[in-house]
């Protein structure tokens, strides 16, 4: 058989899907063979996948493990498309490269596109050239970055088709060299094999493999899959229950000295006179170093010892005359009734700028029956990680090498080149586990600080660890956050207008400044986190305008998980909910007459009521004493809905019982979904009841858990997940069960309380 | 000065052993046993538990200079890759960790939970799991500790 042939008529014998190259990413998103740096015995095959000697697979990974479980997810990709077990996928750092930029999330930020202009398959023309061109942008950025719940959503057709082809290539070789067809080729484990006895392991077939094309590629069908839609054991768990894993704080290089940080307490304030011979006279303490700005960074004084707390020590004697902000001190009281005046001036005046509008909003107005209108109002909030800020550094001989826990090694290897004077390609950087993200670690504060350091110590490794004391007073907070929300209602109690006007600092503008400068432009342009979740809901009003007033209140504003859907979901959800009791109707009924354009969003609230036993849908009632609660929201391209019951007990919520439906699309690992929307419930309910950043005099008043206080297990709920079957391609994870938890608790204290509660946090 | 750790006498060095540090450090800055993890410095979030003479504590607010005659075991020498503790076979079965952070205190404090009290109720658990676990293991957690408990008894 001619070579041609054999390589053509292979796969499909196994009923496998040919993907014409016009559905698949592009080829330059899986890279040549040269993409990959390779040690002796290994062979890469394209830009993800290498084969080691002894037949391992071995893939780059691109994405950070902060808990999310992409490590795992993105290796049964490949696992499934190579047929290996998932637990001999070995998982080595992508190297940098524009290869590795996330292209979903950038396509996912592009403004003023409602969902509906973006439905996959059925996109409208603006949407569709809209999103050709900035993921054309990404891939020419190539910015490495773990967020926007992407990773599987950006990895899924890339991976997948990466894998394809290198088994194609691995197994076009075995069927040249054995001059056997293709077709009568299995595999097994990594081991390809014939019936006339012929075996090899994909170690043996790699050299050959890589000067071997690929063909035509093909991935499997939905029901070949024996991996995707199951739920193997996360990668990480052994590790992470023997204190075996290495996060950033946990990296030992020879030589290691250890910082602590002191920043100045007051957001934008600046030192003056310093004294720091107390500091130095303490017994292993070193050296103190006046650290400049860093991505955003506030000025500070980092002091090295021979261990943390000896330098902690020298931190906490040095004495330091702090300067406040020459603007004056802020204050986050003051800064929220700026918020509630700008949204109630643009509010009167049709002010911000516009996210969505459609209909004749003011006609329709003097239609209505009645009005509802009412202010929303979110704090400040810390993302406190567990893993307090940290980075490692190394600078000798040129020569930079930083150990780091980010979410975006790219921008983190930048700003180790600046901070140490050197060419991004002197900087080796390696990414350990995350211990927690949340949003936090896509800024890259620390790593030029921790690089600034070491170049302080004479060659020798230094690791900067933040106290949590300066962790919460010194993070980039998630916006606080005031809406004015209008509805007029026809006779039958429906919604006909909407206006939703919000307020509050846009975080995209401020975080490209002080994470990627290049970018950042003269003029901040709208920023669609702010009104995500508003402008985007799916409810049929035909009259809307969904508007935002973007602020620059001086306060350092960052990513927080699910960004502006964690607050606008509140208002949104509340709202609706304070209108379906306006009307006198069933919060789920009058959801779902709001729904008719929107079954998938219609199936999961259904199933929702089903499980969760609501009035109508099923016979369960909450136990005297308790009500509940509804929430519906998409975010990510997952929709979700919770019903939760509470209590009040000596006039504290108490939150017991959760039911989580999904539609999350395809689900690659039904375990750490469902793992996933546990956490973000229980993360959500950390700051529906109990989260809040006060700044008096310019100084954060919460220092550490005492007084930013955390669920814990004794007040943790029980969850109950539920998912919808679904062959959409895969939505997002990490980021979607946080939404509507809050209007869910809140919704199910008017039910028990009749106290609409209408700030963040929820307190009675 | 000398501190027993895991079953062996440990010397730390003399310029650095202040009697004021506290264990966390003495074990993750001079020992290497990274395992055990700093998460607030104020005993209030547990991620630093492990056990002295039996009893979950919270390294971090508990100086060197109080362990003479005293023994520490960490994260390291709860079970081993071989022969791990039920408590980690349950959460492996379980699937509890997420970021992975606060496991080890988690583990530690469940540890000497179980030691003690073999059937623990709900309220037992809850009293002695007080750490915090910002990615929300709790539901999992406290599954697989019912789940070792059975295994143990």
């Amino acid at each position: 058989m001619k070579r041609r042939t054999l390589l053509l008529s292979g796969i499909g014998a196994a009923g496998a899907v040919v993907v014409g190259w016009a559905l698949l990413p592009p080829r330059e998103r899986l890279g040549g063979v040269d993409a990959l740096p390779v040690a002796a015995g290994e062979v890469a095959l394209n830009g993800w996948i290498k084969i080691a000697a002894d037949g391992a697979v071995m893939l780059a990974m691109h994405r950070s493990e902060m808990g999310q479980g992409p490590h795992t997810a993105l290796a049964m990709l490949v696992a499934e498309e190579l047929d290996v077990a998932l637990a001999s996928v070995r998982l080595f750092d992508a190297p940098p490269d524009r290869l590795y930029g996330n292209v979903a999330t950038m396509v996912a930020s592009v403004p003023y596109f409602h969902p509906r202009e973006t439905e996959p398959g059925n996109e409208t023309g603006p949407a569709k050239a809209g999103q050709w061109v900035v993921a054309k942008i990404a891939r020419e950025l190539g910015i490495n970055l773990t967020g926007g719940s992407s990773s599987v959503v950006d990895s899924w057709e890339v991976l997948r088709v990466a894998a394809a082809t290198a088994r194609a290539r691995l197994l076009g070789a075995a069927s040249i060299a054995w001059k056997l067809p293709l077709q009568e080729l299995v595999v097994v484990a990594g081991v390809v094999s014939h019936a006339s006895g012929r075996s090899a392991h994909y170690g043996e077939l790699a050299t050959m493999a890589a000067a071997t094309p690929s063909g035509e590629v093909r991935v499997k069908r939905r029901n070949e899959w024996k991996l995707i839609g199951t739920s193997p054991p996360r990668l990480d768990v052994v590790a992470k229950s023997n204190g075996s894993a290495v996060f950033g704080i946990d990296v030992r290089p020879p030589g290691l000295v250890f910082a602590a940080i002191r920043h100045c307490p007051m957001l934008g304030g600046r030192p003056g006179a310093v004294d720091v011979a107390p500091a130095l006279a303490l017994p292993g303490v070193e050296r103190v170093v006046r650290l400049g700005s860093y991505g955003g960074s506030a000025p500070a004084f980092a002091v090295v010892g021979k261990t943390w707390w000896h330098a902690q020590r020298g931190a906490d004697a040095l004495a330091v005359e702090w300067r406040q902000r020459s603007a004056g001190a802020l204050d986050s009281a003051a800064i929220v009734a700026a918020l509630e005046a700008r949204a109630r001036a643009a509010h009167a005046a049709d002010g911000g700028f516009t996210f969505h509008s459609r209909g004749e909003i003011a006609a329709a107005d003097a239609l209505a029956a009645r009005h509802v209108e009412q202010v929303y109002r979110a704090p400040y909030l810390a993302h406190a990680t567990m893993e307090p800020i940290n980075c490692t550094a190394r600078v000798a001989g040129g020569k930079v090498e930083v150990w780091a826990p980010t979410q975006v090694p790219g921008l983190a290897r930048a700003i180790a080149a600046e901070a140490a004077g050197v060419a991004a390609d002197a900087v080796t950087l390696h990414v350990t586990y995350l211990g927690g993200g949340f949003g936090r670690r896509l800024d890259v504060d620390v790593v030029g600080q921790a690089v600034r350091v070491a170049l302080e110590t004479g060659g020798r490794p230094v690791q900067l660890v933040w106290s949590r004391e300066e962790d919460l007073g010194h993070d980039f907070y998630r916006p606080a956050g005031v809406t004015i929300l209008r509805a007029g209602l026809g006779a039958d109690g429906l919604p006909t207008t909407l206006r939703i006007t919000s307020a509050g600092d846009a975080i995209t503008p401020r975080w490209m400044e002080r994470a990627l400068p290049a970018l950042a432009g003269p003029v901040d342009t709208p920023d669609k986190t702010a009104s995500e979740g508003l402008f985007d809901q799916l409810y049929g009003v035909a009259n809307q305008r969904i508007s935002h007033v973007a602020t620059r209140m001086g306060v350092p504003v960052g990513y927080w998980r699910a960004v502006g859907h964690s607050h606008n979901a509140f208002f949104s959800e509340s709202f609706f909910d304070e209108l379906a009791h306006a009307a006198g109707r069933d919060p789920v009924d009058y959801r779902l007459a709001l729904l008719k354009d929107a079954p998938r969003h219609a199936a999961v609230l259904r199933l929702a009521a089903e499980r969760a036993g609501w009035p109508g849908f099923g016979l369960s009632r909450p136990l005297a004493g308790r009500a509940r609660g509804v929430a519906l929201h998409e975010s990510f391209g997952s929709v979700v809905a919770q019903v939760v019951e509470v209590s009040i007990v000596a006039g504290k919520v108490r939150v017991h019982r959760v039911v989580c439906v999904a539609d999350v699309g395809t689900v690659v690992h039904p375990g750490i979904v469902a793992q996933q929307l546990e956490g973000a419930v229980i993360f959500a309910l950390s700051a529906a009841l109990h989260g809040r950043i006060d700044i008096e005099g310019g100084v954060v008043r919460q220092t550490n858990f005492p007084t930013y206080p955390m669920v814990r297990l004794a007040e943790a709920p029980t969850v109950e997940t539920h998912l919808i079957d679904s062959t959409r391609p895969p939505g997002g994870v990490g980021e979607i069960g946080v939404p509507p938890l809050a209007p869910a608790v809140a919704n199910a204290i008017f039910a028990l309380s009749g106290r609409r509660l209408r700030d963040l946090p929820l307190r009675l | 000065m000398e501190i027993f750790v895991n079953g062996a006498a440990r010397e730390l060095a003399d310029d650095l052993a202040d009697p004021a540090l506290p264990l966390l450090w003495a074990l993750r800055d001079l020992l290497g046993l990274t395992g055990t993890k700093f998460g607030c410095g104020v005993a209030a979030c547990g991620a630093c538990t492990v056990h002295v003479d039996g009893a979950a504590m919270r390294s971090c607010t508990l100086p060197i200079g109080k362990l003479e005659g005293r023994h520490v075991v960490t994260i390291e020498a709860l079970g081993s890759r071989d022969a791990p503790h039920p408590l980690q076979r349950a959460w492996a079965e379980h699937q509890v960790p997420q970021c992975g952070y606060c496991q080890s205190g988690v583990l530690m404090a469940a540890a000497a939970l179980l030691a003690r009290t073999r059937r623990p109720s709900d309220a037992e658990i809850d009293a002695a799991i007080d750490n915090v676990c910002r990615c929300g293991t709790y539901p999992r957690l406290r599954a697989a500790i019912r789940a070792a408990a059975t295994a143990m008894a």
